[in-house]
């Protein structure tokens, strides 16, 4: 199209200076309706109909759909197997690509100098987390390793040995940390959740299932012991061959070291907060019971 | 009503609330930062200087580019030899052209200055 001066241009001419549109004026376009072949009518509607000739075909008897005149159809004769059970229960991770994050951070939706949470990547709209849908958070997955370039603070649910190699080339630091489902959308959706007035709830800790893995320096686990980490670090700077660029001289290294407690939801907020966004202000309780409820 | 009530109150503070505020989202898209060059993505920023062109093809909101009909039938016939199938909607002004094309357009518009 060329330099119009408003949208639509010729076809809107054209219309202003025809006579009223009514359906007496208007015809489909020749091609796009094709005539119904109606049955029992004329030389090939008629005669049989399209039924073909007598037997049950015809007549509208024919057996249940699977049915395969007595042999054992497919739908028995397979053995039954567990692989769908429970589908609807087993917790989802939404995977969060290495090129898409480089992609947010060029672009400018991710700010890189603040440690990055899933409630920054939800704000960014860089990933859809349905916390109804069993998601458990954000996976970080590997593709894009080769052209990551960022120095990035990141917490993420999971994330593979290639994905947490490639932030941690860069100079960056990665964190695995547990959400349940309530502070996950509390995570999530931050600003509805304070105006619903509730003290922030206290993260739980993980279930049986999933302990192994947050407690695991292999995986960046936020309940495993920080020297376990460091030395995993230095063991997987020697299996992919790089070489490990040393955090604490950096510039950024207040923000990198950042890291939440394992009963906070939010940095620099502690649970048993009320927000007041109208006002601005924060509600601290003082009751003894509550303090010690929320702190332990 | 319990022995508690009297006794407990609430601190108030505002020395906090910058946390809470770092939490809202941005409710324009941002712009994107200055890069020198191509991004490590490899997204190329629109050049500095508006090229005197009888179209003018903006960035989308999101900052990628989009693709004008008449030059991307010539350099796609070009490209490939044949004639393909376009389709123009003039009223959202966009066209759809038949065929994987995407990153060789976006590479040629770029190289436009887009």
């Amino acid at each position: 199209m060329s330099f119009t001066k408003k949208p639509g241009g010729k076809a809107l001419d054209i219309l202003q200076n025809l006579p009223r549109i009514t359906l007496a004026n208007l015809r489909p376009e020749p091609g796009t309706k094709k005539a119904e072949k109606k049955r029992g009518r004329g030389q090939h509607g008629g005669n049989r109909s399209g039924r073909g000739h007598k037997g049950e075909r015809q007549r509208g008897n024919r057996p249940r759909l699977g049915f395969e005149g007595g042999q054992t159809p497919f739908y028995l004769a397979i053995p039954k197997y567990g692989y769908n059970e429970g589908h609807s229960r087993r917790a989802q991770y939404q995977p969060l690509t290495l090129n898409r994050l480089q992609y947010l951070i060029d672009l400018g939706r991710i700010d890189p100098t603040q440690p990055i949470d899933l409630t920054q990547l939800v704000n960014g709209r860089g990933v859809t987390i349905q916390p109804q849908k069993r998601d458990y958070g954000v996976q970080l997955v590997g593709e894009g390793a080769g052209i990551f370039a960022a120095k990035v603070n990141i917490e993420v649910q999971m994330a593979s040995e290639e994905a947490i190699a490639a932030i941690e080339r860069n100079g960056g630091i990665v964190t695995t940390g547990f959400y349940d489902p309530r502070s996950l959308a509390v995570l999530c959706k931050p600003v509805p959740f304070f105006l619903s007035g509730q003290p922030i709830p206290k993260r739980m800790l993980p279930g049986e299932d999933m302990v192994p893995y947050y407690t695991d320096a292999a995986n960046r686990g936020y309940l495993a012991d920080p020297e376990k980490i460091q030395k995993a670090r230095i063991a997987l700077a020697q299996k992919y061959g790089y070489v490990l660029p040393d955090i604490s001289k950096d510039e950024l290294f207040h923000m990198l070291f950042m890291r939440k407690d394992p009963r906070q939801i939010f940095f620099g907020l502690s649970p048993g907060w009320v927000v007041n966004m109208t006002e601005k202000k924060i509600l601290k309780p003082t009751d003894d019971k509550l303090l010690q409820y929320y702190n332990s | 009503r319990y022995a508690g009530e009297a006794k407990s109150g609430i601190l108030a503070s505002t020395e906090e609330y910058k946390f809470v505020e770092q939490l809202i989202s941005p409710s324009r898209v941002p712009f994107p930062p200055k890069h020198d060059g191509p991004s490590p993505f490899g997204w190329n920023p629109p050049s500095e200087v508006p090229l005197a062109l009888p179209h003018m093809i903006c960035r989308s909101r999101m900052h990628n580019v989009p693709a004008s009909e008449k030059d991307v039938k010539e350099y796609l016939q070009q490209l490939t030899g044949k004639h393909l199938p376009t389709q123009v909607n003039e009223v959202t002004m966009t066209f759809r052209v038949k065929g994987h094309f995407d990153t060789a357009l976006k590479e040629w518009l770029v190289k436009k200055g887009f």
